[in-house]
C-alpha cells in the first residue's frame, strides 16, 4: 500500500501508467490542485491588480475611476475566469472528507449548496464588476463607483453562503464519531463563521476599522481565515494519507 | 486557570481540578473558549486604542447607554452561572435530580438575557442609535451582537445538556462539563463588556 | 429497474435541447450577435427596437436555465460509481454544474433588464448589455473544470468492466480545449476572440452542443448497463 504523495500537475493529460499505482490518486489530484489554486489567486488579486487589500471606500473619485480602468483587471478578470472552476476542487476536498464521517448527508449537502452560492456571488460576479469598468472606458463615475462599491461588497460582504459551510463544516467535524478531522478544527471552523459575522458591518460605514478594508473586518478576520485555510488543508491532508484502503476497497 | 475562570463568574470558590489533574469537559471546548477569549480581547484593544483616539465621542455617546438593563443583565448572568456550577457539582456527585433543576433554573435566568437585550436595542435603534451612527456604537452593536450570538448557542448547549440530564440515569459528565465551562466563558466575557462599554469612564 | 428515475430525467434533456435550440434562434441579440464596439446610444436603440423579442427569450430562458441540469446529476450518478477512492470529482462536478448553471441565469436577467425599460439611461443598458455577454460567454472556467473532473473519474475507474468507454474522457478533455478561448472575449472588442467572433462565440456554442449530445448518448448506455447494480450515495 503507497502513501505516496502524487504530485500530479493540474493538466487534462492523462496520467502515465506509473501513477496508476496509487490508489488516492483522484483524492490527491484534487488536494494538490488547492495550493496552485490559492497561489494564483493571490497572485491575480495583489502584484497583478491590487485589488488586494482592499481599496478603501472613501477614495477619492480620481483615484476609484483610475483603478476602474486599469487594464491589468482585465487580465485579472481573464485568469480567473480560466481558473475559477478549481474552486468547487478546493470545496470537493471538504466534501471528500465529510462524506467519511459518520454525519448525515444533510451536512455535505448543505455544504455544497453553500459552495455553490459563494463561487458566483463571492467571486466571479464582483471579478465582473471589477473587469466592466476597464472594458469600455467610457461609463461616467456614477456608474464605475457603483461598480467599485458592488464589486468589493461582494467580495468582501458576502457572508450568509459562507456562513452555512463553515457552520455545517464544523459542526460535522465536533459530531463525527469516526474522527476523520481533529475537534478541534471543527471549533476553529465555528471561528469561521464567526469571521462573517464580523465582517457585517462593511455594508455600513464607508471609513475606520470596520470598513471593508478596515481593522477589525478586513485585517483581523483575514489573520483568523488566512491560518485557518492553511490548517484545514494540513488536516486533510493527513487525513488523505492515513486513510486506510480498506475504507474503499 | 480553571479556577479564574469558573471561580470569578460565579462566585463561587469551585476547586475545578482535582487531585489526578482532570481537566473538565473536552479539552476542545477549551481549545474553543481560549481562542474565543482571544478574539474578543482583540476587539477590546481595538476598542480601548479607538476610545483613546475620540474620547469626547466615546464618552458622549456611552451616556446614551442603558445602563440599568446592562446591570440586571449583569445580575442574570451571574446568578445563571451559579446554578450552573451547582448544578454541575450535583451532576458530578451523581445527583441526577438536583442536578437537573438546577440547570434548569440557570437555563431560565439565561433566556431572560436576549429578551432583556431586546428593550435595551429596541429604543435605541428607534432613536436613531444605530450601528452606522458613530464608531462607539458600531464597538457596541458589534461586540454585544456577537456575544448575543454566543449566548444564543449557549442557551442551545444547556437545552441538551437538560435532556441528557433528564433522559439518562447517569448524567454524560464531559458534557456537562464542557456546557459549563462554555456558560462561563460567556459570563466572563460579558463581565469585561459590560465594564468597557457601559462602565469606564 | 432502479435505473427508471435516471432515464426519465435523461429523456428530459431532448427536449430541453429544443427550446434551447428554438431561443437561440428567435433571440434578437445574437442575429447576428450584437458587436461590442457599439456605443451605448447604439445599443439603447437596440433594446428600444427588440423588445418583445429579447423578453420573451429572456422569459424562456429563465424558464429553462435549470433544463439541463438532470442529464448533469444522471452525469454526476454514474461519475459516482466509478472505483476510486473518493467521491471529490462528483463534489466538484456537481457544485461546477451549479456555479456555471447560475451565471448563464444572471446574463439572461441582465438581457431581460434591459429590455424591461428601455428608455434607460443608454450608459446603464450599455452596462446591462456589457454585463450579459460577460456572464453569457466568459465563464468558462467551471464547465471546464467539470468536464476535466468526469475525465479524471474516467481515467481512474478502476472497475474491470468501466462505466464510460475511454473515448469519452477524451471527448471531455477536447471541449476543454475548444471552451477555453471565451474566457478571453474579455480583452477584445473586435476579432476571433471577441464575444461576437468565431472562436468565443461561435465555436463556444457549437462545442456545448455537440457536447451535450454525446453526452446523451454516452449517459444512455451508461445506464442502460448498470443493470441492478446500486448506486452509492455521493
Amino acid at each position: 500500500m503507497s502513501g505516496g504523495v502524487a504530485t500530479v500537475p493540474r493538466s487534462g493529460s492523462e496520467p502515465a501508467k506509473s501513477w496508476r499505482t496509487n490508489r488516492k490518486l483522484d483524492q490527491w489530484i484534487a488536494f494538490w490542485s488547492v495550493p496552485f489554486f490559492f497561489n494564483l489567486f493571490g497572485l491575480v488579486f495583489v502584484p497583478l491588480s491590487w485589488m488586494m487589500p482592499p481599496r478603501s471606500p472613501s477614495s477619492p473619485t480620481p483615484r476609484i475611476v483610475d483603478f476602474m480602468h486599469s487594464h491589468n483587471l482585465l487580465i485579472a478578470c481573464v485568469i480567473l475566469t480560466l481558473a475559477y472552476g478549481l474552486a468547487p476542487v478546493s470545496n470537493a476536498c471538504y466534501l471528500m472528507q465529510v462524506k467519511r464521517m459518520s454525519v448525515s448527508p444533510a451536512f455535505r449537502y448543505s455544504m455544497m449548496v453553500g459552495a455553490m452560492t459563494g463561487a458566483i456571488v463571492g467571486m466571479l460576479f464582483p471579478m465582473f464588476c471589477f473587469g466592466l469598468g476597464a472594458f469600455r472606458p467610457g461609463y461616467s463615475t456614477a456608474v464605475l463607483t457603483m461598480l467599485y462599491d458592488f464589486g468589493y461588497l461582494a467580495f468582501i460582504g458576502s457572508l450568509g453562503c459562507f456562513c452555512v459551510m463553515w457552520m455545517a463544516f464544523g459542526l460535522a467535524i465536533i459530531l463525527d464519531e469516526n474522527n476523520i478531522l481533529p475537534k478541534w478544527l471543527g471549533y476553529y471552523t465555528i471561528w469561521q463563521y464567526v469571521t462573517e459575522l464580523m465582517a457585517a458591518p462593511v455594508w455600513i460605514v464607508k471609513s475606520g476599522p470596520f470598513a471593508w478594508n478596515g481593522l477589525m473586518t478586513f485585517w483581523f478576520a483575514m489573520i483568523l481565515y488566512v491560518s485557518w485555510q492553511f490548517i484545514v488543508y494540513f488536516c486533510i491532508f493527513k487525513a488523505i494519507k492515513n486513510q486506510p484502503e480498506s475504507e474503499f476497497a | 486557570m480553571t479556577d479564574v475562570a469558573e471561580g470569578s463568574a460565579a462566585g463561587v470558590d469551585e476547586s475545578v481540578v482535582d487531585a489526578r489533574g482532570h481537566v473538565p469537559g473536552e479539552s476542545s471546548m477549551w481549545f474553543f473558549v481560549i481562542g474565543d477569549l482571544l478574539i474578543f480581547a482583540v476587539y477590546f484593544v481595538g476598542y480601548m486604542y479607538f476610545r483613546s483616539q475620540h474620547q469626547d465621542l466615546f464618552l458622549q455617546s456611552q451616556a446614551r447607554l442603558n445602563v440599568d438593563i446592562g446591570a440586571v443583565n449583569t445580575v442574570m448572568l451571574l446568578t445563571s452561572s451559579l446554578f450552573v456550577a451547582s448544578g454541575t457539582a450535583a451532576a458530578r456527585a451523581g445527583n441526577s435530580a438536583n442536578a437537573l433543576r438546577a440547570w434548569a433554573i440557570a437555563f431560565a435566568f439565561g433566556a431572560a438575557f436576549p429578551l432583556l437585550k431586546l428593550f435595551e436595542w429596541i429604543p435605541e435603534i428607534s432613536a436613531g442609535l444605530t450601528p452606522g451612527k458613530n464608531l462607539f456604537f458600531m464597538y457596541y452593536f458589534v461586540m454585544t451582537g456577537m456575544h448575543l450570538c454566543h449566548v444564543a448557542l449557549g442557551l442551545v448547549i444547556m437545552c441538551f445538556v437538560i435532556r441528557n440530564l433528564k433522559t439518562s440515569a447517569q448524567p454524560k459528565i464531559s458534557l456537562v462539563e464542557t456546557g459549563a465551562t462554555y456558560w462561563h466563558m460567556v459570563d466572563v466575557l460579558w463581565l469585561v463588556l459590560f465594564a468597557l462599554l457601559y462602565l469606564m469612564r | 429497474m432502479n435505473t427508471r428515475g435516471q432515464r426519465i430525467l435523461l429523456w428530459t434533456a431532448p427536449p430541453a435541447v429544443a427550446l434551447f435550440v428554438l431561443a437561440y434562434f428567435a433571440f434578437p441579440v445574437f442575429s447576428p450577435p450584437l458587436s461590442p464596439t457599439l456605443t451605448p446610444d447604439q445599443v439603447a436603440a437596440f433594446f428600444r427596437g427588440n423588445v418583445t423579442g429579447i423578453l420573451g427569450v429572456s422569459i424562456l430562458c429563465n424558464l429553462i436555465a435549470c433544463s439541463l441540469v438532470p442529464l448533469f446529476a444522471v452525469t454526476a450518478v454514474q461519475m459516482s460509481r466509478s472505483a476510486t477512492s473518493s467521491p471529490v470529482f462528483t463534489y466538484a462536478y456537481i457544485i461546477c454544474v451549479g456555479v456555471g448553471t447560475t451565471a448563464f441565469i444572471l446574463a439572461d436577467y441582465c438581457w431581460g433588464m434591459a429590455a424591461f425599460r428601455p428608455d434607460r439611461d443608454p450608459q446603464l443598458t450599455s452596462l446591462l448589455n456589457d454585463m450579459a455577454w460577460f456572464f453569457f460567454v466568459a465563464p468558462v472556467g467551471t464547465i471546464m473544470v467539470q468536464n476535466l473532473c468526469f475525465a479524471l473519474s474516467v481515467y481512474l475507474d478502476q472497475r474491470p468492466d468501466p462505466i464510460f468507454p475511454r473515448w469519452v474522457a477524451h471527448f471531455n478533455v477536447a471541449t476543454v480545449a475548444f471552451l477555453a478561448p471565451g474566457a478571453f472575449s474579455i480583452l477584445y472588442k473586435s476579432g476571433p476572440l471577441a464575444w461576437n467572433g468565431p472562436l468565443s462565440f461561435t465555436l463556444r456554442l457549437t462545442t456545448f452542443a455537440v457536447y451535450i449530445t454525446v453526452m446523451f448518448w454516452a449517459l444512455l448506455r451508461a445506464v442502460n448497463h448498470q443493470g441492478d447494480e446500486r448506486v452509492a450515495l455521493a
